[in-house]
This record gives C-alpha cells, sequence and structure tokens, in this order.
C-alpha cells in the first residue's frame, strides 16, 4: 500500500559542510535544557525550583492551560538554574546530569489509548506529538483525523534519516503501531522516494501486528520532506480538522516506550554546516548542551536547519523538536556594489548572478548576510515556484499581514506553518520576515479561537 | 574600499541632519550591499535583491537602446555606423538624463518626507521613459510627462510595488493626450538636426496602414527595425535579446510574454478571416498576423511593459488572461480604431486596470475549491 508522489516545485539549497556518516556517542553531556519557547504558544507552569533533585521522566514544568500535558526532564540529576527573560518569562530550565544512568519504566500498557495517552503524558513524550493547524502540542482530548510521520527529511544538512533510524527500526516500526491507537484516521508515513530499496524500505517489509499503515514516497526538491507538503498533497486541512504530526526518532523513542517500558529520550543529530570543524552526527539525549561541537569563531549556530531554525548561543541547548545544529558564518560584511558585480560566489534561485550558470552539483558556502536591505512586495508570480501547495502564497501573505481573518481562512491559512514559507523568505526580493508573519497570522487566528 | 566604508560609517546623518537617513541609506547602498544579518526565520538568504532584479532589467534594455540609438542617427543622416550611432547617442542623452533627474528628485523628495527608503523601481522606469518617445519630444515636455508619470502614477498610491499603472506608459499615456500633435502624425518620427524638436517626414508603418497604405517597409527591415518610430522600440532582434536576458534570469513572466504574443497573433488571424472588400481598413484587415509583432510598440511592450510585475496579473492564470487579452486589444485597436494607431500602450493600461479583478476572479475559485473539498 504505497504511492509516489512527485513535487515540482521547490529549491533544494546547496549548503556546504554535510554531517559525515559517522556517529559519536556524546551521552556523558553534562548540561541538558528544556525550553518553553520551543512549543508554540506555550505559557509554561513551573513545577521545579533551582537545586532540586530529579529522575528521567520528572515533570519540569506543565502547561498551565492544561496541567496533564507535562514537559520532562531528559536526564537525572539536579535543576541547575530556571532562566528568565522579559517580565520574567521562563526561557529554559537548565538541569545537570549526575552521570548515573538510570531510566524510569512506566508499564500498565495495554490495547487502551487512554492507558497509552497517560503514560505518554506523564513521561513527557506527549509533548512530542505537534498539532496542525498552529504548531502547538497536541491536545489529549482531540480525535485528529489522521497522523502524519515523515521518515525522510529535505532541508539543507538535514540528517539521513536511512542512516539515523539504523538499528531502530524495530522501535520505529512499534512507534508507528502505538500511533495508531490515538487516532481512528489514518497514520500516514512518508518516505524519500530515493530510499527505494534503502535502510528504510525494510520499515515497510517489518510485519505490521495488526494494523495498515500508508506508506507513501515522495519525490522533488524541498520542501518535499516537510510534513506540511505532505499533508497537502496526501489529505489536506481543512478548517475544523485537526492533523497530529510527530518527528522520526521521537516515534522510535515512543516505539522503544511501548515495547520495554524504558523512557529514554535518545536521539541522533547532525551537527553540519560550513563553520562546523567536523561534520557529523552525536548520539544525544534530548536537549543536550552543543558546546563541545567545534564552531568557529563568529558563527550562527542554529538548531534545526537553516531556514526555518532557531538561533542559539555556542553554549545553548539542541531545541526539543530538532535533530540538527547547524553552524554558518555571520555575514556582518559590506559588500562594495554587490547588486553590480557579476557574482560567482553568490548562489541565486534566479539566475541574476553569473553563479547561476555553474553546475547545479557544487555546494555553497553561505553566510547570514540578508544580500539586500527590505524592500516593498514588487516581485510577484515568484513564490509560486518554490511553493507546492494549491494555495496562493502572495494572497496569502498579504491576507496574514492585513490580519484578515475570513481571508485567510479561505486561502487555506490551515494548511501551512512558518516553516513551509521558508524557501519562500529564502528566495524573496524583498527580504520580508514571511515567516514571522505566517506565525504571528496563525497565533491571531489561535488566540481569537477561530 | 576600506576607506570608503568607513567614510559612510563615520557620516551616518545625526542630529539635526537626521532627516536625510533616507538619502544617505540610498547612496549607502548604493555603494555597498548593507552588512545586515537575518534575525529571524530563514538565516541565509538567496543573494538576489530589488536592486539586482531592477538592474538585470535594465541590461536587458540594453540592445534596444544602443539599436535605437544607431536608428535615430540611421533615420536622419543615412551616414556611416559610428556617425549615426553617435547622432543618436547626442539626442538620446539629454533625454535621459531629464527623465532621470526630475523622475530621482521626485522619488527622493517623496522618500525623504515619507522617511522610507528610496526605492529602485526608478532605474527602470527612468530608463524606459525615453526609450518610447519620438526622438523630437521636447525636453520640458518630457520632464512634466515623467512628474506626472512618478506623481500621480506612483508616488500618490504609495510608490513602487502599490501603483496599479505602469508608470513609464502613464509618462507616455500622459504625453500622448497632453500633446497628441507631438506624438503622432508623419513628423514626429526622424529628428532633422542634432539639437532642436524639429522633425522630417517619415510615417511608421502603423501610421501608413492606418491611412490605408501597405507599408512601405519589408517586413525584414520591420523585424531588424530600420523604420522610423518611437526611439528604442523598433528593434524586434534587440528586444529578442532582451527577452532572452529576462526569461533566462528568471525575472520576467514567460508567461505573459507569450499570452501577448498569442493574443496578439490570435486576433490579427480573425482580422484576416473577416470580409473587407471596399472597406477603408481593408488593408489593415488583410496584413499577415506576424506584422503586428514587427510594427509600433508591439514586442517592446509584450516584453518589458506588460511583464511589470506590480502592475501585471499576479496568478499564473491570471497572467495568460492577462496576457492573452493585451494581444487582443492592441491588436483589435491598432486595426479597427484609426484614432489611436498604435493600440499596445492603451492596451497595457487598460489590463493594468483589469488586472486585480482578474486574480480576484483566480483567487475566488481557488477559495471555492477549497471550501467543496
Amino acid at each position: 500500500m504505497s504511492d509516489v508522489i512527485t513535487i515540482r516545485k521547490g529549491l533544494d539549497i546547496p549548503i556546504d559542510g554535510v554531517a559525515a556518516q559517522h556517529v559519536i556517542d556524546k551521552l556523558d553531556i553534562r548540561l541538558y535544557a528544556v525550553k518553553p519557547t520551543d512549543f508554540v504558544g506555550l505559557t509554561p507552569k513551573l513545577l521545579v525550583a533551582e537545586g532540586d533533585a530529579i529522575k528521567v521522566g520528572d515533570a519540569l514544568f506543565c502547561d498551565k492551560n492544561d496541567e496533564r500535558i507535562r514537559f520532562t526532564s531528559p536526564v537525572g540529576g539536579m535543576v541547575k538554574a530556571v532562566v528568565r527573560g522579559e517580565k520574567r518569562k521562563i526561557l529554559e530550565v537548565v538541569v545537570e546530569a549526575d552521570g548515573k544512568i538510570e531510566t524510569s519504566e512506566y508499564f500498565g500498557f495495554s490495547e487502551n489509548s487512554e492507558d497509552l495517552k497517560n503514560i505518554m503524558l506523564q513521561c513527557g513524550l506527549w509533548t512530542m506529538l505537534r498539532q496542525r493547524p498552529f504548531g502547538t502540542v497536541a491536545n489529549p482530548d482531540d480525535e485528529p483525523k489522521a497522523i502524519f510521520v515523515s521518515a525522510f527529511s529535505s532541508a539543507p544538512l538535514a540528517p539521513d534519516y536511512d542512516f539515523v533510524m539504523q538499528g531502530r527500526k524495530e522501535f520505529f516500526k512499534k512507534g508507528l503501531e502505538a500511533l495508531t491507537k490515538l487516532t481512528k484516521g489514518k497514520v500516514h508515513v512518508c518516505f524519500g522516494h530515493e530510499t527505494l530499496g534503502g535502510v528504510m524500505r525494510d520499515i515497510e517489509q517489518l510485519p505490521t501486528a495488526n494494523c495498515q499503515l500508508p506508506t507513501h514516497y515522495v519525490k522533488g526538491p524541498h520542501p518535499a520532506g516537510n510534513i506540511g507538503t505532505q499533508i497537502a498533497h496526501i489529505d489536506p486541512i481543512n478548517k475544523g480538522d485537526v492533523v497530529w504530526t510527530m518527528n522520526i526518532q521521537d516515534v522510535a523513542v515512543l516505539g522503544e516506550l511501548v515495547s520495554t517500558g524504558v523512557y529514554n529520550p535518545e536521539k541522533i543529530i547532525a551537527v553540519a554546516g560550513p563553520n562546523v570543524a567536523n561534520p557529523q552526527y552525536y548520539k544525544v539525549r534530548a536537549g543536550a548542551c552543543i558546546k563541545d561541537f567545534g564552531f568557529k569563531e563568529n558563527s550562527r549556530i542554529i538548531s534545526g536547519n537553516v531556514l526555518s531554525g532557531n538561533k542559539i548561543e555556542s553554549d545553548g541547548f539542541i531545541g526539543a523538536y530538532d535533530d540538527l545544529v547547524s553552524a554558518i558564518p555571520e555575514g556582518d560584511y559590506y559588500d562594495f556594489m554587490g547588486w553590480l558585480m557579476p557574482g560567482v560566489k553568490k548562489f541565486s534561485f534566479s539566475r541574476t548572478f553569473l553563479s547561476g550558470f555553474l553546475p547545479k552539483l557544487l555546494r555553497w558556502k553561505f553566510d547570514t548576510n540578508t544580500h539586500g536591505d527590505v524592500r516593498p512586495l514588487v516581485f510577484t508570480g515568484y513564490f509560486e515556484k518554490v511553493f507546492p501547495f494549491d494555495i496562493y502564497p502572495t494572497q496569502l501573505i498579504k491576507a496574514c499581514v492585513i490580519g484578515d481573518i475570513e481571508l485567510m481562512e479561505n486561502l487555506g491559512i490551515y494548511e501551512v506553518e512558518p516553516e513551509d514559507f521558508a524557501l519562500c523568505e529564502f528566495i524573496d526580493v524583498s527580504k520580508t520576515d514571511i515567516q514571522a508573519i505566517v506565525r504571528e497570522a496563525l497565533e491571531k487566528l489561535r488566540k481569537e479561537g477561530v | 574600499m576600506k576607506r570608503l566604508e568607513n567614510w559612510f560609517e563615520n557620516h551616518e546623518p545625526k542630529g539635526r541632519w537626521s532627516w536625510l537617513g533616507s538619502t544617505y541609506e540610498a547612496f549607502h547602498t548604493f555603494a555597498f550591499t548593507p552588512k545586515t544579518v537575518t534575525t529571524s526565520g530563514c538565516h541565509v538568504r538567496d543573494a538576489v535583491d530589488l536592486k539586482r532584479a531592477m538592474i538585470t532589467v535594465v541590461i536587458a534594455l540594453i540592445p534596444a537602446m544602443l539599436f535605437g540609438m544607431w536608428n535615430i542617427g540611421y533615420q536622419s543622416l543615412h551616414a556611416g555606423f559610428w556617425q549615426n550611432f553617435w547622432f543618436g547617442f547626442i539626442r538620446m542623452l539629454p533625454m535621459i538624463a531629464v527623465s532621470y533627474i526630475v523622475g530621482l528628485v521626485i522619488e527622493f523628495t517623496f522618500a525623504q518626507i515619507r522617511h522610507h527608503q528610496v526605492n529602485e523601481g526608478y532605474l527602470v522606469t527612468g530608463f524606459l521613459i525615453p526609450m518610447i518617445v519620438p526622438v523630437t519630444t521636447p525636453l520640458w515636455q518630457l520632464a512634466i510627462a515623467v512628474a506626472f508619470a512618478v506623481i500621480i502614477g506612483k508616488e500618490v498610491f504609495g510608490g513602487t510595488g502599490m501603483n496599479f499603472m505602469n508608470p513609464a506608459l502613464v509618462a507616455r499615456a500622459f504625453l500622448f493626450f497632453a500633446y497628441p500633435t507631438r506624438m503622432s502624425g508623419d513628423n514626429v518620427w526622424i529628428a532633422n538636426d542634432l539639437w532642436g524638436t524639429d522633425g522630417v517626414v517619415g510615417a511608421t508603418p502603423l501610421a501608413e496602414l492606418a491611412a490605408g497604405m501597405k507599408p512601405s517597409a519589408s517586413a525584414l527591415d520591420m523585424f531588424i527595425g530600420t523604420i522610423p518610430g518611437s526611439t528604442c522600440e523598433t528593434s524586434v532582434v534587440a528586444i529578442l535579446i532582451g527577452a532572452a536576458i529576462l526569461l533566462v534570469t528568471g525575472i520576467a513572466s514567460w508567461r505573459i510574454m507569450l499570452s501577448v504574443i498569442i493574443g496578439g497573433g490570435l486576433m490579427g488571424l480573425v482580422f484576416n478571416q473577416l470580409p473587407t472588400a471596399n472597406c477603408q481598413l481593408s488593408t489593415y484587415f488583410e496584413i499577415p498576423f506576424y506584422y503586428h509583432y514587427l510594427m509600433g510598440g508591439f514586442m517592446f511592450g509584450a516584453v518589458f511593459m506588460a511583464t511589470d510585475p506590480v502592475t501585471a496579473a499576479q496568478t499564473n492564470i491570471g497572467k495568460w488572461i492577462y496576457g492573452l487579452l493585451i494581444g487582443i486589444f492592441a491588436v483589435m485597436l491598432r486595426v479597427i480604431n484609426p484614432a489611436y494607431p498604435e493600440g499596445m500602450m492603451l492596451s497595457i493600461l487598460l489590463m493594468n486596470c483589469f488586472a486585480p479583478l482578474i486574480d480576484h476572479c483566480v483567487v475566488a475559485l481557488n477559495i471555492r475549491r477549497r471550501k467543496r473539498r
């Protein structure tokens, strides 16, 4: 039961510094953090104080609006700091590991979906389930029409899941089976077309206990691997629909939880980019400190991919949903007559620079320079080339800017997340912060409870 | 370079000069692509910016501009290559200068008053305006037209990106209606001497056809562009080189270019089929459809005017409709309305007005589809 979906609109961004297929065990990192800011729209209620001793899976804070949703520690140890920002907003809860290897075990699984829900909520794995629209943590009372898992990523420098998931295929499969209990609809899994016959192919071959998992193969350029693109092509979200999504490695964590009873939030992350000394993979626990991964001076370090990740400090922590840390040079330099020069070293989607005529296989050293100033939206018909949705991106962005809720709904705002607009933002001639505009519009919709 | 960098950094207007911020920003970003870095969202950005996009259009216009200069001289002198070119160059230079100076002064003033950045749009508009008027246009008229186009055609709506009509065509339309004797007829297209505004008699193919005659120039002459006409619109070859640049770089929409050409050709074919015996316009009805591409400003309009991203339809389906209708109306106006020998300008301006409506309908279809899903 599988089909091939072809994405034609999009753009692969060829950044230099792809992670070498080599995993370093970094389970001995001492500092970890859970960041409330990783979770869209969350108002945290702190449950611990600095100095408290905690175990794996103990709650650090919970959602003020739904105290069942608990955000838990990935390690045992001690709460080292609660970092606050403006208006005493909680930014990070930092935990120092005590180095002892211990796990928390959970039992009581049955065929009952309520039991599964309760255990996931208790150990904190529930927070890895996100809902669309809005991108918030899934509401346990909702009945999603489907759950989507993307088994590949097309983002720049993204980890190769074919490699990362080696040895965890059983758990992944078990996790998928567990997910089927959470919805009356289907659990869709999307594989990359290139992995046909690869390691991921075996997952489809594994015997299924009592469920049918529709699998899809997606081919084409980025954003083919984005969950939003896949949902839009398989089962688009209409007003009132709720769809849940989970990252592939978290599905494996869920699989381990249901089959062994152990909550073990380990994942393999890629550390990549032109400003990483040795781009490679690391095995870490969720929320690990990224200090020792060998970044060069004057780097922009990003938890996630360069298109939609979050900026973090060089001693910061990897984000809850991320399995990639990218580092690129900061671009704070002037470029003499940059708009007039031939531009052999500048990557552009348009072919207005000589670089556009160089071979496609080249990899580029991108930096954070904006390559121009902000201007009003002048060029049109451009976003459409990298936006593989049945949505008019220019019109939707404009509706978001003016905040017209009815128009946004009509134009399909529920089908998108800011990351779906990342490529539009990348190629935008006017240098508009499109993802911020979309996030703001979604938050407005969410708060008005439409 | 470092010294210039420092000079700019040290001379940023402050205190009582801070009102000059927009002007400073314009010159600074002209000299250096700024060192601003991304803050949120996408951490990397495409190298293209509005300046680059606009300069690409100007580069695409240069073949037509160079040919136009040569042709101005050729029409007046019929002399050697460099003599022709030099004559045309001297004729064009003041027009370009007036267009840029008047336009940029207004642009800077508006930007300064509004504390906006100076927008690059005028780089193209200022280049386009002298290319689409007769060579004998008096400079003062050109200056008024430029001022009208920039203020009424663009700035009152909020500047580049907010206007609904192509400013360069607004300038031409202003001249056309305010000073009709200088914009049509048979003695405005060829300059008499190096400086004056007097013209020599020389009819454009469009005027000949409107008068019921066959064009005196051959199709090849019209294709190459050695015919009287607005300064830089005559050479289809030069325009096609520009079109190639715009399409390869991805700056202009191929959908619009192609659909304008299809629309014009279709309408030409329709006129060919109509019974025209003894009608005064019978010659015009009977010319081969591709003559419409070669005469007047059809190709120039299709490649450089209709594709203006701000004033064109913005949806892909909308672009097809918009382009087809431009082509159809341009040929229709030419053939059956002798009062306007050139239909392209009015046709594009008309469709500029309808572009938002076309988009509205296309988007409404998408909305309906989503609701039914």
